[in-house]
C-alpha cells in the first residue's frame, strides 16, 4: 500500500487569537480544494427544551446574513459550481464545500459570511416547515429510525442520546430567541475550526479567514466530557406500517481521542463488515437475514458499536441468537491472525481510495484537529492500522464486552403472522 | 484536464478500456456483462438480482467462503448491480492488486460455480430485498415509477418482481448465465492506476474462446399506468414524477442537461427555490436526468406530509411547464460551472472514471474526453437551451404516489 502523492503534501496551521483554528493538507497536484469549518457542538450540547436546535440552526444559515438574502446566498454558491452541504451529528455541526481551486476564495468567504447568519423571524418560522418534513421523512425510514431510538435507550441520562433531528414538540416549541442564544454561546471562534485541502494558497486562506473572522468574540463554549457505557436495556416496538424486522444493537466504545479506535474499527470489520465477515458467514450468506452490519463510532470522550440487522420477524429470535453466540465465541476465543489481516486490507485500502479526493481527506483533517489538536497524515493512519496485533483487537473484546448490550426492534404489528 | 484513453478489442470481441489517472495508488474496474434487467426472458424479472449473489458462492476452485476470503484479502471493494443492461461488477482496490482480482473475476464471470443448495439462499435474499422495499418508501416510488414509464422490458425492475422470483428455478438462472455471459457482448474498464499491456496480455488469456452472439436487440412494448397510488401508512406521501427527454445519443444531450441543472442543480436551482426555500414543502425534493440507449427521462422524487401532497405536486409540474418557457443567462452561467464541477470533481475518482467510460461506450460506441464534454458544455447557450425545451416541450408525465393519501390528477 503506498500513500499516494506523499511528499507533496504539506501539513499547515495557524491559530487567530481570538482561538479560531485553521488547518490545512496542501496538495499542489489534485484538480481541486475542499474547505469545510468544523463547529464543536451538537445535540449533546443542547438542553431538552431546545432538543434539535443545532441541526435547525445549521439549516438557518444557509439563510444568509444582514448582506445576503438566502436566495442570494444559493445563487453565490452556485456560481462557484461548489458541491457544498453541512451536516450536524450529536457533537459536530460542519459546513463544507469542495470546488474548482479558482472559486476556493470565494467559497470560503462566503461560509465565514454565514457563519454570522442574520437568523431572520421569516426565515425561521419557513424553514420550521422544513425541519418538520426531515422528520416525518426519517419516521418513513426505519432502519434510520430504529439507529436513533436504540442510541436515546443506550445512553439514556447521557447527553449524546439526544435526538439531531429533535421531536416535533421540541421543534415547534423552539423560538428563534433561544436559537440566538445557543447560537450565540456556540459558534465561538474558539469552538471552530477551519480545515482546507487539496490545491490551494495556505497563506491567502488564512489571510481571508482572518480578515473575517478575527474580530470574532470568543466566550466559554464549554463541552462536559463524562464516559458512559450504556444502559443495556432492551425495548421491541411494533408498528403498522412495517413488513421487516428492524434491530439495532449498541454496546460500549472508546472516543475518538483513544489511539486504540482504529483497532475497535478493525473489529467491527471483523464482526460486521458487509462481505466476509461474522454476520457475514452467520447471517447474510445463510439468507437469515438481508442485511448484518457493524460500525464502531468514536465520539469526544466516549463511543459505541452499532449494529444492524433487518430481515423477517420470524428470523428475528434466530438472528438474535446467532448474534449472542459471535459475541459469545469472541469473548472466549477472540479473533485470528487471518482474521485481523483481512479486516487490515479492506480498512486499508478504503482509506487510500477515499484519501485520493481533497473532499476525502477534509473530514479526516478537521475531526483529528477538533478532537485532539493532531495532525495525522494517511501514512500515519496506514502506520496505526498496520501496527495493530491479534492481543490488541482480543484485549479489547475482554474491555468493551459485546455481550452487554442495549438493543432496540422496531416490527410489524402481528409479527407471528408474518413472514 | 486531458485525459488518456486506451482501448482494445480482444479476438472474441469483447471491448477493453481504461483511463489512466497520474497519482492516484487505486485502480477501479467495471465489467458491464449484457445481463440487464430488460435482457432477461418474459417472466423471470429479478433473475440478475440472485444471478449477482449466485455467482460469487463459489467459481472455478474455490469454494464460497475460499472466493470470498480470496477477494476480501485483496482489500477489494466490490459493487454490483443491476440495470437495465446490464449486470455491473465492479470493485476498487490498491493497484498492486489489479492483476489478482482480475483472475477471480475471470473464475467468477466464466467458471461459476452455481451449485444449486447455495441458489436457494440467492434467491431468498432477492425475495427479502423485493419484501423490505415496502420499508422504503423513498426507494421504492422511483422503482414503481420507472416501472410505469418505460415501455417493457426497459423499466423492469433490477430488484426483480415477487411472483417472478418465487417461481424462478436453479435451472433457469443457470441457463440465463449460460446465455448471456457472453464475452462478444461484454464491455471491461478500467481506470486509475495500471500497465494497459499488462492489464490486456492477461484479459485475453482469462477470457480467450469464441464469443457468442453478442446483444441481442430488444423491441419494446407498452408502459404503465400515468397515475398509480399505492396506498402506505407512513409519515409522508412520496411522489415520483417523470417525462420524457432527449436522449444521450441526440444532438440536444448537453441543452438538456443545463435545462436540469436549471431545473434542480444546485440550491438555487428552481425546483429548490419553488418547493422547499419559499414554501416550506419539502425536506426532499430533486430532479434528475436518467438515460437509456434511445430513451430518457427526468424524474423528479418529493416526500412530504399529506395535507402539502396536493401542493407540492402542482409546484413541481408548474416548474416543470413553464421551463420551455426559457432560462435567463444567469441560470446558465450556474448550470455550466455546475457541470463543469462535477465532471472535473469526477475524474479524481478511479471508480467514477471505469464506470464513466465504460458506460460511455455502451451508449456511444465511443468515449468522450472529458474535454470534449466540456466544450459542448460551454458552446450552450440561453438560445440553445431553449430552443431544446420548445422542441421537446413536456407533456405527458407518469406519476406514481406511495402514503396515505392520494392526490388530484388529471
Amino acid at each position: 500500500m503506498h500513500p499516494h502523492r506523499e511528499g507533496i503534501m504539506e501539513f499547515r496551521k495557524t491559530t487567530l487569537s481570538n482561538g479560531m483554528a485553521i488547518v490545512g493538507e496542501i496538495n499542489p497536484a489534485a484538480q481541486s480544494a475542499a474547505v469545510g469549518f468544523f463547529v464543536r457542538t451538537g445535540s449533546r450540547d443542547e438542553t431538552p427544551q431546545i432538543n434539535g436546535v443545532s441541526h435547525f440552526l445549521e439549516h438557518m444559515l444557509f439563510k444568509g446574513n444582514d448582506r445576503l438574502s438566502a436566495l442570494e446566498v444559493n445563487e453565490a454558491f452556485d456560481r462557484t459550481g461548489a458541491k457544498f452541504n453541512a451536516f450536524t451529528s450529536e457533537e459536530n455541526t460542519v459546513y463544507y464545500a469542495a470546488v474548482l481551486p479558482r472559486f476556493l476564495a470565494e467559497v470560503t468567504e462566503l461560509w465565514t459570511e454565514l457563519l454570522r447568519p442574520a437568523l431572520r423571524q421569516s426565515d425561521f418560522d419557513m424553514e420550521k416547515n422544513v425541519i418538520l418534513e426531515e422528520i416525518a421523512m426519517y419516521k418513513d425510514t426505519p432502519h434510520f429510525d430504529v439507529m436513533d431510538k436504540c442510541r436515546a435507550l443506550h445512553f439514556g441520562d447521557h447527553p449524546c442520546g439526544a435526538s439531531v433531528l429533535g421531536t416535533n414538540e421540541s421543534i415547534i416549541g423552539l423560538t428563534s430567541e433561544a436559537m440566538r442564544g445557543y447560537f450565540d454561546l456556540r459558534y465561538s471562534p474558539n469552538n471552530i475550526v477551519a480545515a482546507c485541502c487539496g490545491n490551494l494558497d495556505f497563506e491567502a486562506t488564512c489571510e481571508l479567514i482572518e480578515r473575517q473572522c478575527g474580530d470574532w468574540k470568543a466566550t466559554e463554549a464549554a463541552r462536559p466530557l463524562s464516559y458512559f457505557g450504556g444502559t443495556f436495556q432492551k425495548h421491541r416496538e411494533e408498528r403498522a406500517n412495517l413488513v421487516r424486522e428492524h434491530i439495532c444493537m449498541m454496546s460500549a466504545g472508546m472516543g475518538m481521542q483513544d489511539q486504540r479506535r482504529f483497532a475497535m474499527s478493525l473489529l467491527a470489520t471483523i464482526v460486521g463488515d458487509d462481505t466476509g465477515s461474522l454476520y457475514f458467514w452467520e447471517l447474510v450468506d445463510p439468507a437469515i437475514a438481508e442485511t448484518a452490519v457493524m460500525q464502531a463510532e468514536a465520539m469526544d470522550g466516549v463511543g459505541a458499536m452499532y449494529s444492524y440487522i433487518r430481515c423477517s420477524p420470524k428470523d428475528a429470535p434466530r438472528a438474535g441468537e446467532i448474534v449472542r453466540h459471535i459475541f459469545e465465541d469472541l469473548a472466549s476465543t477472540g479473533i485470528t491472525q487471518a482474521e485481523l489481516e483481512t479486516a487490515r486490507n479492506k480498512v486499508l485500502s478504503a482509506l487510500t481510495i477515499k484519501s485520493e479526493q481533497p473532499m476525502g481527506r477534509l473530514v479526516n483533517l478537521g475531526f483529528n484537529w477538533v478532537y485532539s489538536r493532531e495532525y495525522r497524515s494517511v501514512a500515519d493512519d496506514i502506520a496505526s492500522i498496520r501496527a495493530i496485533t491479534v492481543d490488541d483487537v482480543n484485549s479489547l473484546i475482554g474491555e468493551f464486552d459485546l455481550r452487554s448490550f442495549t438493543s432496540y426492534s422496531i416490527a410489524p404489528e402481528d409479527a407471528a403472522a408474518a413472514t | 484536464m486531458a485525459n488518456k484513453l486506451d482501448k482494445h478489442v480482444l479476438k472474441n470481441g469483447m471491448v477493453i478500456l481504461g483511463e489512466p489517472m497520474p497519482g492516484v495508488g487505486s485502480a477501479a474496474f467495471d465489467f458491464l456483462v449484457p445481463c440487464g434487467s430488460a435482457m432477461l426472458p418474459e417472466g423471470r424479472c429479478g433473475a440478475a438480482a440472485v444471478i449477482q449473489d449466485w455467482i460469487f458462492r463459489g467459481a472455478g476452485e474455490r469454494n464460497s467462503r475460499q472466493l470470498i476470503d480470496a477477494l476480501d484479502g485483496l482489500g477489494l471493494h466490490r459493487s454490483t448491480s443491476v440495470s437495465t443492461y446490464h449486470l455491473g461488477l465492479g470493485a476498487a482496490l490498491e493497484a498492486s492488486n489489479l492483476s489478482a482480482a482480475l483472475e477471480l473475476y475471470a473464475d467468477v464471470i466464466r467458471r461459476p460455480r452455481l451449485e444449486v443448495d447455495q441458489f436457494e439462499l440467492s434467491r431468498q435474499l432477492a425475495v427479502h430485498e423485493v419484501i423490505g422495499l415496502d420499508d422504503d418508501p423513498r426507494q421504492k416510488v422511483m422503482v414503481r415509477l420507472y416501472e410505469q414509464f418505460y415501455p417493457e422490458p426497459f423499466g423492469r425492475p433490477g430488484i426483480g418482481k415477487l411472483d417472478d422470483l418465487e417461481a424462478l428455478r436453479p435451472l433457469d438462472a443457470a441457463t440465463i448465465v449460460e446465455r448471456t455471459f457472453d464475452p462478444a457482448g461484454t464491455i471491461f474498464s478500467v481506470a486509475g492506476k495500471y500497465d494497459f499491456d499488462a492489464v490486456c496480455r492477461q484479459m485475453e488469456r482469462l477470457f480467450e474462446g469464441t464469443g457468442g452472439k453478442g446483444r441481442p436487440e430488444i423491441t419494446p412494448g407498452s408502459a404503465g399506468q400515468r397515475y398509480l397510488h399505492v396506498p402506505h401508512a407512513g409519515a409522508q406521501v412520496h411522489i415520483g414524477l417523470v417525462t420524457k427527454a432527449p436522449p444521450i445519443t441526440s444532438q440536444r444531450y448537453y441543452d438538456i442537461n443545463v435545462a436540469v441543472s436549471v431545473l434542480s442543480g444546485g440550491m438555487s436551482s428552481r425546483l429548490f427555490t419553488e418547493v422547499r426555500e419559499k414554501r416550506g414543502l419539502c425536506y426532499a425534493v430533486g430532479a434528475r436526468y436518467s438515460t437509456l440507449k434511445h430513451m430518457a427521462g427526468i424524474s423528479c422524487y418529493a416526500g412530504t406530509t399529506p395535507e402539502k401532497a396536493q401542493e407540492t405536486i402542482d409546484v413541481i409540474r408548474d416548474e416543470f411547464n413553464r421551463l420551455w418557457e426559457g432560462i435567463t443567462q444567469d441560470e446558465l452561467e450556474r448550470a455550466k460551472v455546475g457541470l463543469e464541477s462535477s465532471l472535473i470533481m469526477q475524474s479524481e475518482s478511479s471508480s467514477a472514471r471505469a464506470s464513466g467510460i465504460a458506460s460511455d461506450y455502451f451508449l456511444l460506441g465511443r468515449v468522450r474526453s472529458l474535454d470534449e464534454i466540456k466544450e459542448k458544455l460551454e458552446v450552450t447557450s440561453v438560445k440553445s437551451v431553449t430552443e431544446c425545451l420548445a422542441e421537446n416541450r413536456f407533456k405527458d408525465y407518469t406519476l406514481v404516489t406511495i402514503g396515505p393519501r392520494k392526490i388530484e390528477w388529471e
